[in-house]
């Protein structure tokens, strides 16, 4: 275990339901994210992926084990003080997008802050928009963009406030491979450029393979964890 | 396809129980008010079939023309019974006096005098019986009374206590003998009837040796009819014969009749709140029509028709209606005490015994009910239909426009146009209250079809001022769907619309007595009248007053009722004293000067400067006129007023002459021309005099006596805002209800605010802002509507001299009360919104 992790998992468990009809989604996951890595996780459906993405980023909470972010427990929060650090130190991006259809895209990039009420530093914010390459579409809103386009949007948002975390619910799910190759490349620039942490979760194995660290689970448990040799991919 | 209709219900639980509620509230108001009035109607009944029971033929005083304040004026000589009693046939007779006063407790307080009148009714021997004494006996001589037994109850007087009677002439103090019942009741819609003796009767109304009814019993074998016709044909024109039977079947008649304004008006209301309620069911079925088109798609691809589809969103409609109903049905039952308090809190104590459902009642509710939620649903189920089978398929499907939708905006503004028609047509051509209540629904539903495009430039406007990205995503959720917030407004709308209608024109009515009472009377001048504001006061009164020291005259006022030979309906008829009049009241002559006045005499008139133009009378023009005791006077007009105050009525008389002809024995007021050197001395001993002699009544100043008015203006205002307030109370759950509506389409989203760390705190602050957003646009249209509509039907009446006044004030109230209900209508969906499970809303599709 390492304290310098930004994110760390330790016996994590979750069960649902109960008694004869419960199931572990969870069985006991002990990992590591370490800062300014991007990790890929995978494993077939069922196999607990995304209740270990969601306990991770705090959504959910595990029956068992525990969860620190950047130092801080997650397992004393409550609501309030989890939605803070989510807003604090969590970037999300959705298979979906979840675009705010009633804003702009550089209203919705700079929504997080806006939630958190700071004021957006403006040459962060440059630095942003020129990497996501969407300088002129700022304007537009969502429904004048294309799937690639919103999720690059998505990507910018999850990045604004500069999380401890960032966390890809199957990013390309919903995309065609041009913009699956756009977005992949953006989310490696924000870890090569920017120094990110990117957790993503996806099925897709093209989509894995750009990541530094593979991470396979089955069962609720950790199958296989190994890093990626960039260079084959 | 019903038992999916049903289950679709089920499903959607909350959204079927606030539809639920919209309409059941109208439908309750209907039921109560049914059951309210019938249930008084009943009850009257019952009383004067019980106190018709021992009278066979019953005569009685009939004015050839009626008084607005329903005094008869008209008398019988008591020598008539001696002539009824030789009729072949009678058994009996037995001669009465009813009439009304005050009557004061031992303390020397008042009872009654709150709307509700005091009847004085002289006693009846055997068998006449409309009184029985449960407790005591009936007085016998002219210093006892019996009281009825609630009101003595009420005021816990006894028998044995001494109370006092005012009626013609000065207070009388009289021992309390017994308690009595009438008509086997012991209230009498809460008014207090006192027993005396004919004699005392006689005397309290101010006319001896006259009746103002005389009962007859028949011979054994004679039948009531015949006895009847017999007693007719002996009988003068100014009394009216009937049969027990008859004669308390015209009483209930004329109480129904009095009792009909309460029940339309009542309606009227609950049409109100029906009518709000149709917009919320109406936009709560295209809400879910919108979000089930997936559902629908479905169906059609697995074979439904069209038909079929548009026969479950009906079916669905049927079943809220008819719960809604039936749930309003049980409401009203509920409500009809409620509302019985209401008016019993303004003074009018209504009887009623128990509830009285009409099988009327339950149809009439099941049905509007029913009716009105399956029209409302009709244009959503007619959209359903539209739905094309492939919307199943595809993500994100939309609903196609319907080919009327670019007929919207003119079918607004005809719809518009013609409501604002019907609606002068209504009020102005005199074409009656159902083109009112058409042109005002026309009206409401051109606004509300037009509403759509005001809402993004009010949602900028109003919500301008919400802080930071809630206030930002408030109003831009507000605007998504201008349709949706656009009805949901309107709902409120109306009733704003209403309230602001109501209080504008209240306050340009008090303004307006105001400013004619005020510039009309002298500063010196003093008002006498009676402390309950509007039954009139013995005519000694003035007579007392002018005794005075300090009060240089006391001139008297009074009204009554008169039929021009050759005008359609009757004229109002006021009696001034030609002689004083002008001493405390400044003539608005158009014609003539205060030394007309004096021309007056027996023959001579005065006319309005309206009656005078509708009638093409001039001074000198001739008018022949029947009074309410059927003497025919020819009356030459000497002057022309134009009175704002409305002391002068169409033709004013002289007050010798409306006693004299009109048989009017009693003044309206009195006005005194006081000392202004001693202005407050010379009040103290009227006020003294007042309290000692004649309780019955009191001084004011012109501003006492504006005040006084606006006081009843204002009370009328409270009880309509109180019904108002129902038709407000539905629109906000129509608020509710689209809040809880949208949220559940936007559910992905606030997943999403929440998972990037909007905090619950702030989701409901988003959705508080959405719903005062709409309520303060409901609100804000609503209060231009009122007021346009009140300029517009000011304008014809500046003439008769109303003042428009725009209380400012009182419509800021309105939009911060409208703020505050929108505050309230958001708890629930906001609760709803902000404990949204974020995993389950982001996985939600």
């Amino acid at each position: 275990m390492t304290f310098n992790d930004a994110v760390h998992a330790t016996d994590l468990r979750r069960r649902y339901g109960e008694g004869e009809a419960a199931v572990d989604a969870l069985a006991g996951v002990t990992i590591g994210f370490a800062r300014g890595e991007y990790s890929a996780i995978m494993g077939p459906s069922g196999s607990g992926k995304s209740t270990l993405m969601h306990c991770l980023a705090g959504l959910d909470r595990p029956t068992g084990g525990k969860v620190v972010i950047e130092g801080t427990a997650l397992s004393g929060l409550d609501d309030a003080d989890l939605t803070k650090l989510r807003r604090d130190k969590v970037g999300f991006i959705f298979q979906s997008f979840n675009l705010l259809p009633v804003l702009t895209a550089e209203e919705n990039i700079l929504l997080p802050l806006s939630i958190a009420g700071r004021r957006p530093d403006r040459a962060w914010f440059d630095q942003l928009v020129d990497t996501v390459g969407l300088r002129d579409r700022l304007t537009h809103r969502p429904s004048e963009l294309s799937g690639g386009q919103q999720q690059r949007v998505a990507v910018a948002r999850a990045l604004a406030s500069r999380p401890a975390v960032i966390f890809a619910d199957e990013p390309t799910g919903n995309l065609d491979s041009k913009a699956s190759a756009e977005v992949l490349a953006l989310l490696r620039r924000s870890v090569d450029e920017l120094d990110q942490t990117v957790i993503m979760v996806t099925h897709d194995h093209d989509a894995a393979s750009i990541a530094d660290r593979l991470v396979v689970l089955a069962d609720g448990r950790v199958d296989e964890d190994r890093r990626l040799d960039r260079e084959a991919a | 396809m019903l038992r999916l209709s049903l289950r679709g219900l089920g499903a959607r639980k909350l959204r079927a129980a606030l539809t639920i509620v919209a309409v059941a509230l109208g439908v309750a108001l209907i039921a109560g008010t049914y059951v309210l009035t019938d249930t008084i109607n009943k009850s009257f009944d019952d009383i004067f079939q019980t106190a018709a029971q021992g009278t066979d033929v019953s005569i009685q005083a009939r004015d050839a023309v009626e008084n607005d304040d329903g005094n008869v004026n008209t008398t019988i000589p008591a020598s008539f019974a001696e002539r009824v009693e030789r009729v072949p046939g009678v058994a009996k007779v037995s001669g009465e006096v009813d009439t009304q006063g005050a009557l004061f407790d031992p303390k020397g307080k008042r009872i009654g005098g709150h709307g509700a009148p005091t009847l004085i009714f002289s006693t009846q021997p055997a068998p006449f019986s409309p009184l029985s004494y449960p407790q005591g006996r009936a007085p016998k001589t002219d210093d006892e009374v019996a009281l009825l037994e609630s009101i003595a109850d009420k005021h816990d007087v006894k028998v044995g206590d001494t109370v006092s009677v005012v009626g013609s002439g000065p207070r009388q103090p009289v021992r309390v003998v017994g308690l009595a019942k009438f008509g086997g009741v012991t209230a009498f819609g809460g008014a207090a009837v006192v027993v005396v003796t004919l004699p005392e009767a006689q005397r309290l109304a101010g006319t001896p040796g006259q009746l103002t009814g005389i009962s007859v019993v028949a011979a054994p074998g004679v039948e009531p009819a015949r006895l009847r016709d017999a007693i007719r044909r002996v009988s003068p024109q100014t009394v009216a014969v009937r049969t027990g039977k008859e004669n308390a079947d015209k009483n209930s008649r004329d109480i129904r009749d009095q009792l009909s304004f309460l029940r339309t008006a009542l309606l009227a209301f609950a049409a109100i709140s029906l009518f709000v309620g149709a917009f919320i069911i109406f936009n709560t079925f295209s809400i879910t029509v919108a979000q089930r088109m997936r559902e629908f798609a479905l169906l059609r691809t697995l074979g439904a028709s069209r038909r079929q589809v548009m026969g479950q969103v009906l079916a669905e409609g049927f079943l809220i209606g008819a719960i809604g109903s039936v749930v309003g049905l049980l409401a009203g039952l509920a409500l009809a005490p409620a509302l019985r308090a209401l008016f019993k809190a303004i003074g009018a104590d209504l009887p009623s015994s128990g509830n009285v459902v009409e099988t009327r009642t339950i149809v009439v509710s099941l049905l509007i009910g029913t009716v009105v939620t399956l029209v409302s649903g009709l244009l959503p189920a007619i959209r359903a239909t539209h739905v094309p089978p492939v919307a199943a398929l595809r993500e994100g499907a939309v609903l196609p426009p319907t080919r009327a939708h670019r007929f919207v905006t003119p079918a607004g503004v005809v719809m518009g146009a013609l409501g604002a028609l019907a609606l002068g047509a209504g009020l102005f051509g005199g074409a009656g209250v159902t083109l009112v209540g058409l042109g005002a629904l026309l009206v409401f539903l051109g606004v509300a079809v037009l509403s759509p495009k005001l809402v993004p430039p009010l949602t900028a406007a109003i919500g301008r001022p919400l802080p930071g990205l809630m206030g930002r995503l408030a109003r831009e959720n507000t605007v998504r769907q201008p349709g949706r917030t656009a009805v949901t407004a309107s709902a409120l709308m109306i009733g704003v619309t209403l309230v602001a209608f109501v209080s504008i024109f209240a306050a340009g009515a008090k303004a307006t007595i105001d400013d004619a009472v005020t510039s009309a009377l002298r500063p010196s001048a003093l008002i006498v009248q009676n402390t309950d504001g509007f039954t009139p006061i013995p005519s000694a009164v003035g007579d007392a007053m002018a005794r005075v020291p300090g009060v240089r005259h006391a001139s008297e006022v009074r009204y009554t009722t008169g039929r021009v030979r050759g005008v359609k309906g009757d004229a109002s008829i006021a009696a001034v004293d030609p002689a004083t009049l002008a001493t405390v009241f400044e003539i608005p002559w158009e014609q003539g000067s205060d030394a007309t006045l004096r021309t007056l005499g027996d023959g001579g008139t005065i006319v309005s400067k309206k009656y005078a133009k509708k009638n093409d009378l001039k001074p000198g023009s001739r008018v022949r006129v029947l009074t309410p005791t059927r003497e025919h006077v020819t009356l030459t007009v000497r002057g022309i007023v134009d009175d704002r105050t409305e002391l002068f009525g169409d033709l004013t008389v002289s007050a010798r002459l409306a006693h004299d002809a009109f048989g009017q024995r009693q003044d309206a007021l009195v006005l005194l021309d006081v000392d202004p050197s001693r202005a407050a001395a010379v009040r103290k001993s009227i006020d003294t005099a007042l309290d000692h002699h004649y309780p019955i009544a009191e001084t004011l100043t012109a501003k006492e006596f504006t005040d006084r008015q606006a006081g009843q203006v204002d009370q009328l205002l409270a009880l309509i805002y109180v019904l108002l307030s129902l038709a407000v109370i539905v629109s906000l759950f129509g608020i509710v209800n689209t809040l809880v509506l949208s949220i559940y389409e936007r559910t992905r989203e606030l997943g999403m605010l929440r998972a990037i760390g909007t905090s619950r705190r702030q989701v409901r602050r988003m959705i508080r802002y959405e719903a005062v957003i709409t309520s303060l646009i409901g609100a804000a249209i609503g209060i231009v509507l009122g007021l346009v509509i009140a300029v517009a039907i000011a304008q014809p009446l500046k003439s008769d001299g109303f003042q428009l006044a725009i209380p400012v004030g009182q419509l800021v109230v309105v939009m911060v009360l409208a703020a505050l209900a929108g505050v309230l209508a958001a708890i629930l969906p906001a609760r709803r919104a902000a404990r949204l499970d974020v995993l389950q809303a982001l996985a939600y599709e």
